[in-house]
């Protein structure tokens, strides 16, 4: 009962968390146009991360996880394994297919491996729509949107600090899941946060442990 | 249905775990026979080794590299700890069973439903700790000898070996000291922990089987 209180402030911060309006970009103040924001992979890239999984404010484990994504076939493949190195998860997605290789309790279970792919889609992976709006949000970040998969929206924020935000909202307009990006230092992808909203509240804190080169093909 | 599935993830976990607790036997390097490592492994009172840790799947262009230390003291105290790049503590003492993981700058205890679960499991392969390799009804064990001396597990459940197929303990050639232990997950998947600085029968303080720092 004590848990499910603590999950409340998330649950209501993401219930009432709506698509926000985009204001056009014609205040004189602010620069008439910009190159929308894509804190995308522009190339094939092996990166290793270490991930905290929180949940109801608390640490619950931290795992490693691999993520090797191509941004040209949009192929994924991915492994989540313990500091032991037991591999808990591994699957492989293309356009095409989803491949769950391996898939430990409680890693089976019900939409886990397609959540999974669609959340590094979400990070990594530029969104395929076309550009719908392009402008400031009231508190003036930049922001473009596009169509995502299923009728939802994906916005894509950037600051005066160059620090991105993806934010994917669902058919209904309601906030599903929000990536916060510091892309400030020297490598790219160094830390990542994903927050997520609706049936499954959770939030991966992910830090770079190293970028692995990628085999000539 | 949740329990069960973190019931079964920990037993995963501490069959990693308890490969470690079969490093006091590397007093016996040069003995093949599964009765004989048991009566050598007596000797042992203490252990404590560092660990270097390489994990290799298709996934990776190069291994994972991990580093920790392990610690025991007979009959059933051991500290499994990794320094990097990961921060974690597997800690059993008088039956006491605890996880411990790095984050938001201080080590937490691991309550993911699990510990129960891994000190069931701990007690389980305390065969192993008490050189009865061909006591644990998980795994049959066979000696070989080539080089080295290899211990070679294989999981008898169907479920445990279709996620682990099997793991190799290689003795060094000199007495007392263990050289590798290797855990096959799959084809492409397998972590080899090799060890060095091994410390037989020097005293270790109790405390580091009771705090985590």
């Amino acid at each position: 009962m004590k848990k499910l209180f603590l999950l409340w402030p998330l649950f209501f911060l993401f219930s009432c968390t709506t698509l926000p309006a985009i204001h056009p970009d014609s205040s004189p103040l602010r620069e008439p146009s910009f190159a929308c924001p894509s804190p995308y992979l522009k190339e094939k890239s092996r990166l290793v991360h270490a991930i905290e999984i929180r949940a109801a404010g608390q640490t619950r484990n931290v795992v490693m996880g691999v993520t090797l994504v191509d941004p040209v076939s949009r192929s994924i493949s991915c492994a989540v394994m313990t500091a032991e190195g037991l591999v808990l998860f591994e699957a492989e997605s293309t356009p095409e297919a989803l491949n769950v290789i391996r898939a430990l309790p409680p890693f089976d279970a019900g939409q886990f491996a397609q959540n999974m792919v669609d959340d590094i889609k979400l990070i990594f992976l530029e969104p395929q729509g076309h550009l719908q709006a392009k402008g400031y949000l009231s508190s003036g970040e930049r922001v473009c949107r596009y169509p995502g998969a299923n009728g939802s929206r994906i916005d894509v924020i950037e600051n005066d600090s160059l620090k991105n935000e993806i934010k994917q909202y669902s058919p209904s307009d309601v906030l599903k899941r929000h990536i916060l990006l510091d892309q400030s230092g020297k490598d790219v992808y160094r830390h990542i946060e994903l927050s997520a909203g609706g049936a499954f509240d959770y939030r991966l804190v992910m830090t770079l442990v190293e970028v692995q080169p990628i085999d000539p093909d | 249905m949740l329990i069960k599935r973190y019931r079964f993830l920990c037993l995963l976990v501490c069959v990693f775990c308890g490969v470690f607790s079969m490093l006091h036997h590397s007093g016996v390097a040069a003995e093949n026979d599964l009765e004989k490592l048991s009566r050598e492994s007596a000797r042992i009172k203490t252990l404590k080794a560092d660990f270097v840790q390489k994990k290799s799947m298709k996934i990776l262009t190069r291994p994972l590299i991990s580093e920790g230390r392990f610690y025991f003291a007979a009959p059933d105290a051991l500290r499994w700890e990794y320094f990097k790049p990961l921060k974690s503590v597997v800690i059993a003492h008088q039956g006491n069973t605890r996880r411990y993981i790095y984050a938001d700058g201080k080590m937490a205890e691991d309550k993911s439903g699990g510990v129960q679960a891994m000190k069931i499991v701990l007690s389980e392969v305390a065969g192993w700790m008490t050189g009865r390799f061909d006591h644990n009804p998980s795994f049959k064990a066979v000696v070989s000898r080539k080089d080295n001396t290899v211990i070679t597990l294989t999981p008898v459940d169907e479920k445990m070996k279709s996620m682990i197929q099997r793991i190799e303990i290689t003795l060094a050639q000199k007495a007392g000291v263990i050289q590798s232990v290797k855990i096959f997950e799959g084809a492409d998947s397998y972590t080899q922990i090799n060890f060095n600085n091994v410390k037989i029968n020097e005293t270790i303080d109790s405390s580091v089987f009771r705090n985590v720092q």
